[in-house]
């Protein structure tokens, strides 16, 4: 035989594949033997000490001898036999240091290893040992190991949990076992709002959502709707009010998308409201227009993508459009806008346009006032290339009631008191923001062209003077206001804070007439940044015993002369309060708030910006408040 | 006539019927008006209420949810109350229809 292997070496014949590809690669059998002897002692020597190592030697023993075998067919037969001796050894210890591991878990692995009846005895011999060594210890790093949940071999890593049995889990165990404590963890501490979820209650209560006590089951509903948006594949038969909220919520939360759109198309609607357009595309535009042909009212803000080719399918396939408000659509040309209202301006009542660019300019409001006798309400804001043009134009528009305007450019006064003069007494509404220098006159053609207002808004000023303001709300004829918007009107100049001896804007007199004119009927009150009202107004308007029935909104933020009796004066007069705004009011401290009413904005350290009703009556806070100051 | 009995039954229109506090049914207005002993309805003459359009899972979820409002009426910072995301459309048609 070992002729033959000196042979081997010179003479070479065939050889098998297995060879072939040791050789070709440079793999030694000779080298593999004599580590696998190398190691087989060394397994042997782990078994006495730690009693756990021997564990991976076992299955790549298999590989091994079937190698060794291969690579020498013809040993020396005192090797093989010592070989083999010491090998039945070394298996033996292995499995008494097996058995001292775990028993039965242990066993189940060994089925192939070896005989299970010998264990028996041997786990006897170990059974309450007190022997260090015979304690499980912990296997290093990149060992191999059995874990203690699933039974499955698993690579012992730094990280590497403990399980409850004291043995070592595999890495998905181990996370599930981490995700356990943290529930129970969490269970235990259930707090309301900590981080993120306490500014979730407090915005929903700024915006009105639940004040106190419990949200309605609407809005729970509308809520866990809107969370699962994608699973939706259609809303039945909600009605239309319902529907309506349910794209605000969508909308906010920004998933107003292609694929939720459909949703909200029905074609018994008359009407198409989404408030954030942006996400949808053209295709998604002229599918609202063919599945909702009964069109009434069109909403859409954002609605970035909306083209020619739309609008030119709306103008076909809707006939009965009587209200657009469109925001921010500034892809649509010129010449679409001019055909808009050459086929659709005869029914029109209705028009909202903000945010336009370029295409949009005087001479589209030309044909805007020509073709839509029937316009009713007109509304442009932020609209880039209107000018005074435009105004004389909208003058001529007759049957005007609701009229919102804010122009960039620079319009002149005689253009609005004629504005006013011309349209004055069929005006029920009348916004002109921004407007900074329109002067009295204006005030005084509103004071004799109007009756039938009850919105008024004249905001971000500093012209009017108190005076005229004053001489608007006396003696006029007009039915008392709703809805009252003054903010910002006041002198700008940082070298006089106080302004000029002769208030500008909204002051004390100003007030005291238009509360006397108003005050039965006013729902919503709005006098920020109006600066100059002086104490003694606000203690006369709102001291107690004169009562404001309808008024559930009052905006007085940065006027700063306002403290915490006219606040308290505010709650016993405006029994309707809802919402009580107050940013920059320094001298409002230590408010105590009643049932129902929502305080925003006063400021100490360490109180939230937004105060509520504690559930208590208006007696009882203010009492409490007298208690606090005196 | 009978008087004003501490509970009220809300009948679902499958048959189930709930035994409900006066006091949490008056929070839906439309309960309250058909209860009123005042009114002509005949739901005040024994104190029941059928409501053809609502089954019985979404009436439990329902009374459960009269029962969380009136707890809660004076807290603040108060906890969602928790139901199947299956029933949410029901439940949004029938909140819609009871106003609450």
């Amino acid at each position: 035989m070992s002729s033959r292997r000196n042979g081997a070496r010179n003479i070479r014949g065939p050889q098998s594949a297995l060879t072939d590809f040791l050789a070709a690669n440079n793999i030694s059998a000779a080298q593999i033997r004599t580590d696998y002897d190398r190691r087989r002692q060394q397994t042997a020597q782990d078994a006495t000490n730690a009693g756990e190592g021997p564990s991976n030697a076992t299955p790549e023993q298999d590989d091994d001898e079937a190698l060794a075998a291969a690579a020498q067919a013809e040993e020396d037969e005192k090797k093989t036999k010592k070989r083999k001796r010491t090998e039945e050894d070394a298996i033996d210890k292995i499995k008494k240091a097996k058995s001292s591991k775990g028993g039965s878990k242990a066993k189940g692995k060994k089925g192939k290893k070896g005989d299970p009846d010998d264990d028996d005895d041997d786990d006897a011999d170990f059974d309450g040992d007190d022997l260090g060594m015979y304690k499980k210890s912990r296997p290093a790093p990149g060992q191999f190991e059995h874990c203690d949940i699933c039974n499955k071999r698993f690579t012992v890593t730094p990280y590497s949990k403990e399980g409850p049995d004291g043995g070592l889990l595999c890495t998905p165990c181990g996370k599930e076992l981490k995700k356990d404590l943290k529930k129970e963890q969490r269970a235990t501490t259930k707090a309301v709002g900590t981080g993120r979820k306490r500014r979730k209650v407090e915005s929903e209560k700024l915006d009105g959502i639940a004040v106190g006590g419990a949200k309605s089951l609407s809005q729970l509903c509308i809520q866990k709707v809107a969370q699962h948006h994608d699973d939706i594949e259609e809303l039945g038969d909600l009605p239309q009010s319902v529907l309506e909220r349910l794209s605000e919520i969508f909308s906010k939360k920004r998933v107003m998308k292609s694929k939720t759109l459909p949703l909200f198309l029905r074609p018994d609607l008359d009407s198409v409201i989404v408030h954030d357009a942006a996400y949808l595309e053209e295709e998604d535009y002229r599918q609202m227009f063919a599945v909702v042909p009964n069109l009434r009212k069109l909403v859409l803000s954002n609605a970035c993508q909306l083209k020619d080719g739309a609008i030119d399918y709306m103008l076909e396939r809707c006939h009965n459009v009587r209200h657009i408000q469109l925001y921010a659509a500034n892809l649509i040309n010129e010449g679409m806008w001019h055909r808009l209202f050459r086929e659709a301006g005869a029914r029109l009542e209705v028009l909202k346009l903000t945010w336009l660019d370029a295409a949009f300019e005087d001479l589209v409001v030309r044909d805007l006032v020509q073709y839509c006798p029937n316009l009713e309400r007109l509304k442009l804001k932020l609209c880039r290339r209107l000018g005074q043009d435009a105004v004389v134009t909208i003058s001529d528009l007759p049957a005007l009631k609701h009229l919102s305007l804010q122009i960039s450019q620079d319009v002149s006064t005689e253009t609005l008191v004629n504005l006013v003069q011309k349209r004055g007494s069929g005006l029920q509404t009348l916004s002109l923001e921004k407007f900074l220098d329109a002067d009295d006159s204006l005030l005084e053609a509103i004071h004799d062209n109007c009756t039938q207002l009850s919105k008024l808004r004249l905001c971000e000023n500093d012209t009017y003077t108190d005076a005229g303001f004053t001489s608007l709300f006396t003696e006029w004829n007009n039915t008392p206001l709703s809805f009252v918007d003054f903010n910002s009107t006041r002198d700008v100049d940082n070298n006089n804070p106080t302004g000029p001896e002769d208030a500008i804007g909204l002051a004390s007199s100003g007030f005291r007439a238009l509360m006397a004119h108003s005050g039965e009927t006013l729902r919503h009150l709005d006098i920020s940044s109006c600066r100059h009202i002086e104490l003694p107004a606000f203690m006369d308007v709102f001291n107690g015993a004169e009562n404001y029935p309808a008024l559930e909104y009052i905006n007085i933020s940065f006027c700063n002369r306002a403290d915490t009796s006219v606040v308290a004066g505010i709650f016993k007069s405006c029994p309707a309060l809802k919402q009580l705004v107050a940013f920059g009011c320094f001298d409002v401290q230590d408010v105590v708030v009643p049932r129902n009413v929502a305080l925003i904005g006063v400021p100490r350290a360490q109180d939230a910006i937004e105060q509520f009703g504690v559930g208590i009556g208006v007696e009882e806070a203010i009492s409490r408040m007298v208690e606090m100051a005196a | 006539m009978a008087s004003e009995t501490d509970y009220v039954t809300l009948i679902s229109n499958d048959g189930f019927s709930f035994l409900v506090q006066r006091s949490s049914a008056r929070i839906s207005p439309v309960i309250k008006r058909m209860l009123d002993p005042n009114g002509a309805f005949m739901e005040a003459k024994d104190n029941t209420c059928t409501l053809q359009n609502i089954n019985g899972i979404v009436l439990e979820k329902v009374c459960e949810y009269l029962y969380y409002n009136e707890k809660h009426k004076d807290a603040s910072d108060v906890p969602d109350m928790d139901f199947p995301t299956e029933l949410c459309l029901e439940l949004l048609m029938a909140s819609d229809y009871l106003n609450i």
